[in-house]
């Protein structure tokens, strides 16, 4: 559709004219039949009151026709006896009527005389041979509904100039918040994500609009600063290793040192370079994750022996800070996992528990199957997660103590991963944060078709 | 024992050269697929460690024609791609092991040995490093006279520091070959550290010479000498 109009207020605008145009001339059309078949309802009944009139003083009086004449002045009539005219008023004289000796066939009762002029016409028999024509002419009705339909006409232009001007106005206004929106969303740009729209009435449909735009604008905000804290923490934690090997290994070039001395500057290189490395390795295993390049290889699992097996891995880390690691496995299942990549959650959820759970805490690992799924929850008594932070947990990067060194805390990557991993294998992560410090974190694992057999 | 580097980084093939000449081996370099390719045909080598990615000649195609002209020299793969894909693909073509780029140098030297052991068939029972004696069918270590009592893992932790006793074993060794570790990303470090510490205890602290020590950013090495 080429021809339709850019705007929607010039749309909304013809729309409202061309109805109004239907209307106008739907109605018009009303009056006028409605007018004319009044007029000539009027005219028939005033033709047949004449007739009535004539023809009974004709039949009474038969010589005195000029009489009925004066009785009915204005009257247009001939009365024709055996064939002959017997009497016409001149009015029917100046008419131009012809002369009607019988009654006429059925049809028109107009009559249209030389000159033009309409007549209606009557004939009867009012006596043996003696035929009366009575007319009445319909160019007053005629005069009337010209007038009429001129009016009607007229009428119909300047109703769609007015209609046509208030709609636009009309659609203006109504539009306006559009028009305002449209304003401001396209001065929202990368850099303003915080600015919102002004939502007037959030009840009708442009405060919905503006406000579903702006829980869009809050989402994107979000992912936009996500990202942008990803790209910071990313480098940050990339440079860190960087700086220290390229400063460990200029200050050794500078002093003179012995050769035990120099293998320490080396490995003190090294150590960054492992980390460096495993940095690498996670964030490569989260990018192919993001783009769904990990090919799984599933097998079936018994799920509590994975558990059980993570857990005793990770009982001498426990045990170096005096922790207890209780094991509470129930249920058993067999689901067809990749048990690789759900070890690597395992053991980032454990590596964390340890790591946050104080020296002489408890860790406890459970296992059990409820509402078809298997559930793993691994339970840690360190300090509380505020709840603002849970959804944030899971960010690449994201620790909750801000200022924590890094060398103890590893690089904030495990949650993520461990996310990852749970979900590319058809579960999902949870964090409980009950009333007691601790935390819990809780796998889930449906158990149907997909990963059952 | 003659061993052919195929690898187009100069930085990495040099320091693989001095690396493996120090463990005395006779090293040949070839920065290029073509290279690589005129050597293995015209002299024979123990072994073949073949980058994947070279300009010219891909490792793949060489590692092909190697396999179609029926030669069994052993080949290493060196490759910075690791989706299993990859993998798998090098093996199916007749590698005989891959390693994933950046690799630990204790590592591939570990690989090239076991390589170049392979089929000769010379499963010890005992293994032994100074008074330090381990009976395999016994599951039993001794320590000059002294019987070590060592849990499940510890014993498997020592074996392996046995078998390759005087060369350095990375944590990323020990985590896949005693933990058998498939995924790089778990973090076994800690865990790893944990129990070479326990292990260090049990058959040093109570003796006079040092026999495990700790090479500091990259593993650990069981050895008479003080490193």
């Amino acid at each position: 559709m080429s021809l339709r109009p850019a705007s929607v207020r010039v749309r909304l605008t013809l729309w409202y004219s061309l109805i109004l145009a239907g209307t106008i001339l739907v109605f018009s059309l009303f009056v006028f039949l409605f007018v004319k078949a009044g007029l000539f309802s009027h005219l028939n009944q005033q033709l047949e009151s004449d007739f009535k009139t004539v023809s009974q003083a004709s039949s009474e009086e038969p010589n005195e026709t000029p009489e009925i004449e004066t009785e009915s002045s204005t009257k247009i009539f001939q009365i024709v006896k055996a064939g002959k005219l017997f009497y016409q008023t001149p009015a029917f004289q100046k008419s131009g009527l012809p002369l009607i000796r019988q009654l006429p066939s059925a049809g028109s009762p107009t009559f249209r005389s030389p000159s033009g002029a309409r007549f209606r016409l009557k004939t009867g028999q009012i006596e043996p041979d003696v035929f009366l024509t009575m007319a009445v002419d319909e160019e007053p009705v005629w005069r009337t509904l010209r007038t009429l339909l001129t009016i009607l006409l007229l009428s119909l232009p300047i109703a769609l100039a007015l209609a046509a001007f208030g709609g636009f106005v009309m659609a203006g206004r109504l539009l306006e918040p559009v028009a305002v929106i449209s304003a401001k969303a396209a001065k929202i740009s990368a850099e303003s994500l915080a600015a919102r729209l002004p939502v007037e009435n959030p009840g009708d449909e442009f405060g919905r609009l503006a406000g579903v735009i702006n829980v869009m604008l809050a989402r994107l905000e979000d992912a936009f600063e996500r990202l942008r804290r990803f790209t910071a923490d990313a480098s940050h934690e990339l440079r860190t290793p960087l700086t220290v090997i390229r400063s460990v290994g200029e200050v050794a070039l500078q002093e003179d040192l012995d050769a035990a001395a120099y293998r320490d500057r080396i490995g003190s290189m090294l150590e960054e370079v492992n980390r460096l490395t495993r940095l690498i390795e996670n964030l490569l295993t989260l990018t192919r994750a993001d783009s769904g390049h990990v090919p799984l290889g599933r097998t079936e699992t018994d799920m509590v022996r994975l558990v059980e097996r993570a857990a005793e891995d990770m009982r001498a880390l426990a045990e170096e800070k005096d922790q207890k690691l209780n094991l509470n496995l129930k249920g058993s299942a067999v689901l067809r996992i990749d048990e690789a990549t759900v070890r690597l959650a395992l053991v980032n959820l454990l590596d964390n528990a340890v790591k946050y759970t104080p020296r002489s805490g408890a860790i406890t690992v459970g296992s059990s199957i409820r509402e078809d799924a298997f559930f793993i929850e691994v339970m840690d008594t360190g300090p509380r997660i505020p709840a603002e932070q849970r959804e944030r947990i899971f960010d690449r990067f994201y620790r909750i103590e801000k200022d924590r060194n890094s060398l103890a805390g590893g690089a904030g990557l495990g949650l993520s991963i461990a996310k990852w991993a749970v979900e590319a294998n058809g579960g999902r992560i949870e964090l409980e944060i009950g009333e007691k410090p601790g935390s819990t974190f809780r796998l889930v694992f449906p158990m149907d078709k997909s990963n059952l057999k | 024992m003659k061993i052919l580097v195929i690898e187009d980084e100069k930085k990495v093939a040099l320091a693989l050269q001095k690396g493996l000449e120090s463990e005395h081996y006779d090293v040949q370099v070839a920065l290029t697929g073509e290279e690589g390719f005129y050597l293995l045909c015209s002299r024979e080598f123990d072994l073949v460690v073949l980058d994947l990615m070279l300009p010219g000649r891909d490792g793949m195609e060489i590692l092909r024609t190697l396999r179609r002209s029926k030669a069994q020299t052993p080949v290493l793969i060196l490759t910075a791609r690791d989706t299993l894909e990859d993998k798998i693909l090098g093996l199916d073509l007749g590698a005989d092991d891959y390693l994933v780029k950046p690799f630990a140098f204790p590592e591939l030297t570990a690989r090239i040995r076991a390589l170049l052991r392979r089929g000769r068939g010379d499963e010890a029972l005992k293994l032994k490093l100074a008074d330090l004696e381990m009976d395999l069918i016994k599951r039993a270590v001794v320590r000059g006279k002294q019987a070590i009592p060592l849990t499940a893992m510890e014993f498997e932790i020592l074996e392996y520091l046995l078998r390759n006793q005087g060369h350095v074993v990375t944590r990323e060794m020990l985590a896949r070959e005693v933990w058998k570790e498939t995924e790089r990303a778990t973090p076994l470090d800690n865990v790893i550290d944990v129990h070479i510490g326990r292990l260090r205890k049990k058959i040093d602290e109570p003796f006079k010479g040092k026999l495990l020590h700790t090479v500091r950013g990259v593993g650990f090495i069981l050895s008479e000498k003080a490193s």
